[in-house]
């Protein structure tokens, strides 16, 4: 692998804002009433006890990708430093990978009839150099994003100083985001 | 790296254009040219998503904006931006956005228009203003805006016109805390959440009404274990959900809550007493005042525990000075507002935490640094907004004799306008000028506001949606967005001298004009062009600039500029050091304790120190010069409150019909507690009516262990009347229907937590 990119989402900066959601519609452009990314609040327990779960929702860049496997035109692959792309011209929007998602990061777009997901803005920013648009814009730097083998980055500290948790680990797919759990109020 | 380039070459041709050493006014202009070319170009500027104005930056190509993110050159903001500031683009390229000028040609408020040219528009405008000035003289003409630089211009035009009739968004916001810090230090000051260990936090919900710096600060401080917040909140917001503790407070108690603290505190001798004697007058009137707020008194107004507060007492007391209790920046919930406000600074100064590090601090603005320097560090500017004096009382008495007296004539009262048109008291109103400014939805009673609106001969409205407001218009002025106009310099300053400034993005998308052309081609028709030095934004940045080019070019290229001056708090004696040794001519001004603490000492006040006791409020309003209990009640007689407030991605009423904020949050269902909900057999969804006194309006529920099952919560701004606010229109419930138009005592605000009944659909 020539990067080991990580996407680490601090559920303890989060407030929900939606500044990443819009971000991410700004920058890919990406069609009313769909989604790459979605921030989901939950409030969990009984009135005074209460809590607020944090969830964030988009492709998990794994590492051994469903989405890939099953596709039968390769349209959906994955590059040499590990992130999985879609090739538009190739999809025949078959369906197969959106149903392969363990994490419903996939939709149909409906202006191009192609499948899509989050890509860590490869095209436009990450491969500039630049962060994805939304951990560009995190009010709260809930979000940091780099290549783990550049030991003095953000991402890589934080990485080794937190817990980690990865989305639905138990499936094998290694994702390339982690999350760091809510500390505070009711767990769910 | 690309972008690092990018803003290399950027900066490159900043310093080509730094040769012109003399600027001339009108030459700024071409400068930006210069500055401004190349095909994937970053402009700075400053966001208008809402009031909080957060220095921003855009990325355009081929003249097409791309994405809007925060100006990293303003260190607090790095690059981030909300959500609505990141919508901005989706606001620009609206296609339900005016382009042309309208005229009603129905009956007012029926909206029917034609589409007029500029030309044919504003010489309307001016026409008739000039009618109404001759006829029933300049104050029959009423003047109202948001806050910021809009309201600066309008304040200047309308006492160029001659009306003293000027309003801005204050008294339906932060009028009760802008009044107590004036009362109280002379002037406002600001919160150090960096360096706090421990607040207390009233509902000020920096997750949802986002101001990106301080949401930033205070993020981190929340997700930081050493350091804890106390969030009291009759609602589960996002702040309190990122508490340590969540107390869910009755609506409208917070008053008790802090005499309670303030009593606990002087009961036990536990308060900054050094601190009190030196900078302070009135602490025996406070201790009078407070005797009998005792923890177990507040708990039947608050409903929070006695034994509560005394912990809570003896936490902040023990965390002083790195401690706040947090104001807020709107925070108008009752009749007792003005002395909630009071309390809650005197509950800060007798933790001795004003200018300490993590506690509270005066701004440092150019003229204070500039002054304790004894040297010019920072450059001053010029006013480019002139006001002459006008000596007419106004509709509303604020800052005369009467009720209003200590409001500030700049700032008026909003709710006491639909009176004094429908009784033509005191004295006859004809016409309204409102710029960026939708009372229809953000005033108390818009009803009667529409009523009153009907009384008048002529209004004009400008903005860049035919809003609520606008549909009562007679002309309606298209504006070009923030990002189509350049503007001048504001100040940002906060703990050191920060200015700021708005640079176009984009060239008008429509031939829209900004408010500043807009003003001054009315001046020029209008007879009193000479009123002002400049003849358009260029003129009046190197005005106001004093003809600072490298302070322009600065602020053209960076979006911002700061001056390297070190922060200080003026009692932190190893800050005041670094101070002095970087100005050592300051060194003149340092007391015996290694302070600043003469800037404590001749404050603004009528003492010229903090006053914890005004005398000349007890004068007028007996009872008020210090904080006690006055009413909190806000039921009015009736089983729940409503309360409002914000989300993250709306800004009071103007957002609701921004595409991408639209499709994010396009409705306000109530919030209830199930327990309420059962009770009176509603199920999620379900629509039922809210009445009180003054309103009765279909609302649907939205039930939630968020929230005490008395109160009930709605996000603002939704309810909108006007057919023209397509994705709006029609949409959720507006709470300032409910709301009356009788203000709070003293400071004039509007109060938003109102008794309603549930009534089955």
């Amino acid at each position: 692998m020539e990067k080991q990119y990580r996407l680490l989402y601090d559920e303890n900066l989060c407030i929900g804002c939606q500044a990443c959601s819009v971000a991410c519609r700004v920058e890919n452009s990406v069609p009313d009433e769909v989604y790459r990314l979605q921030v989901h609040l939950h409030t969990k327990g009984e009135f005074p006890n209460l809590g607020m779960n944090y969830e964030r929702l988009s492709c998990v860049m794994c590492e051994n990708p469903p989405c890939v496997s099953v596709c039968p035109t390769n349209a959906s692959f994955q590059s040499k430093d590990g992130l999985v792309h879609i090739d538009e011209r190739s999809c025949i929007t078959c369906k197969y990978c959106i149903l392969a998602c363990p994490y419903h990061a996939r939709f149909i777009n409906p202006l191009k009839n192609v499948v899509e997901k989050c890509n860590f803005c490869y095209e436009t920013r990450v491969s500039k150099e630049l962060s994805p648009a939304c951990v560009s814009i995190c009010p709260t730097d809930a979000l940091s994003f780099g290549d783990m083998r550049q030991k003095h980055s953000l991402v890589h500290q934080k990485s080794h100083k937190e817990v980690l948790v990865f989305p639905k680990a138990h499936l094998g797919t290694k994702p390339k985001v982690a999350f760091i759990p809510n500390r505070k109020g009711m767990k769910s | 790296m690309a972008y690092l380039q990018a803003r290399r070459d950027f900066l490159k041709l900043a310093t080509t254009g730094a040769t012109a050493t003399v600027l001339i006014p009108g030459s700024l202009g071409a400068l930006g040219e210069v500055a401004l070319r190349g095909e994937d170009k970053f402009v700075r500027s400053i966001c208008e998503m809402c009031s909080s104005r957060c220095p921003m930056e855009a990325r355009v190509i081929n003249g097409k904006t791309v994405l809007l993110q925060g100006n990293a050159f303003a260190k607090e903001m790095g690059t981030s931006l909300c959500a609505k500031g990141v919508a901005g683009s989706s606001q620009l390229y609206d296609s339900q956005r005016l382009v042309s000028p309208l005229i009603r040609v129905g009956k007012r408020g029926e909206n029917k228009w034609r589409e007029a040219s500029w030309e044919e528009a504003l010489n309307l405008v001016s026409t008739k203003l000039s009618a109404l000035k001759e006829r029933y003289g300049a104050r029959s003409v009423i003047f109202s805006s948001k806050t910021g630089e809009h309201y600066d211009l309008l304040r200047s035009f309308a006492s160029a016109f001659g009306s003293p009739n000027v309003f801005s968004h204050w008294s339906s916001c932060p009028i009760a805390i802008e009044s107590a810090f004036t009362q109280t230090f002379g002037e406002k000051l600001h919160r150090d959440f960096e360096n706090a260990n421990y607040i207390l936090n009233f509902g000020h919900n920096l997750f949802e009404g986002l101001d990106i710096p301080l949401t930033k600060a205070m993020a981190h401080f929340c997700a930081n274990p050493s350091k804890k917040l106390v969030v009291l909140d009759p609602r589960f917001s996002i702040i309190a959900a990122k508490a340590d503790e969540w107390h869910p407070i009755k609506p409208g108690s917070d008053l008790a809550f802090v005499l309670a603290l303030l009593h606990v505190w002087i009961r036990d001798g536990k308060f900054d007493h050094t601190f009190v004697e030196q900078y302070t007058i009135g602490f025996d009137n406070l201790v009078d005042a407070v005797k009998e707020t005792t923890p177990q008194w507040q708990q039947t107004l608050s409903g929070i525990d006695a034994n509560m507060v005394e912990r809570i007492a003896s936490e902040l007391y023990a965390a002083a000075p790195r401690c706040i209790i947090d104001w807020g920046h709107k925070a108008t919930t009752t009749q007792a507002e003005y002395q909630r406000s009071r309390a809650i600074l005197i509950a800060n100064i007798l933790m001795g935490n004003v200018e300490k590090e993590g506690g509270i601090y005066f701004t440092k603005s150019a003229k204070r640094v500039n002054a304790l320097a004894k040297e010019s560090i920072v450059p001053e500017l010029n006013n480019p907004y002139p006001r002459p004096q006008i000596n007419e009382p106004r509709i509303d008495g604020a800052g005369e004799e009467g009720a209003y007296r200590f409001v500030s004539k700049q700032h008026g009262v909003l709710t006491a306008i639909p009176e004094a048109i429908l009784s033509q008291k005191p004295y006859e109103i004809k016409g309204w000028f409102l710029t960026r400014h939708n009372p229809l939805i953000t005033v108390a009673d818009p009803q009667k506001m529409k009523e009153a609106m009907e009384q008048l001969e002529f209004i004009v409205v400008n903005d860049i949606y035919l809003s609520d407001t606008a549909m009562m218009a007679d002309v309606i002025l298209p504006e070009c967005t923030y990002l189509e106009r350049d503007e001048g310099i504001s100040t940002l300053t906060c703990k050191v001298p920060t200015y700021a400034m708005r640079n176009r993005i984009v060239a008008p998308l429509h031939g829209n004009k900004s408010a500043i052309e807009i003003m001054r081609d009315l001046a020029e028709r209008m007879g009193f062009g000479s009123h002002y030095a400049w003849k358009n934004s260029s003129e009046l940045r190197a005005f106001q600039a004093k003809g600072n080019a490298e302070l322009l070019q600065t602020l053209l290229l960076r979006g911002v500029a700061s001056f390297d001056v070190p922060y200080f708090c003026a009692l932190e004696p190893s800050l005041v050091e670094r101070f002095c040794e970087r100005y050592p001519k300051s060194r003149a001004w340092v007391d015996a304790q290694g302070c600043f603490g003469h800037l404590l000492e001749h404050l603004k006040t009528p003492s010229g120190k903090i006053e914890i006791y005004c005398e000349e409020i007890e004068k007028v309003f007996k009872g008020y010069g210090v904080p006690r209990s006055v009413d909190m009640d806000v039921t009015q007689g009736f089983p729940y409150v409503l309360t409002s407030g914000k989300s993250a991605v709306h800004t009071n009423g103007h957002t609701q019909n921004v595409p991408y904020l639209a499709m994010l949050l396009s409705s306000n269902p109530i919030w209830m507690h199930p327990s309420t909900a059962k009770a009176h057999g509603l199920k999620m969804g379900d629509t039922f009516y809210l009445q009180n006194a003054i309103a009765k309006e279909k609302a649907t529920v939205f039930i939630t262990e968020g929230i005490r099952p008395d109160t009930l919560f709605a996000y603002m701004g939704f309810g909108h009347d006007a057919p023209s606010l397509k994705r709006t229109h029609g949409k959720g419930t507006n709470p300032s229907t409910f709301l009356s138009l009788e203000s709070a005592p003293l400071c004039g605000a509007m109060i938003t937590n109102v008794g309603v009944n549930i009534i089955k659909a």
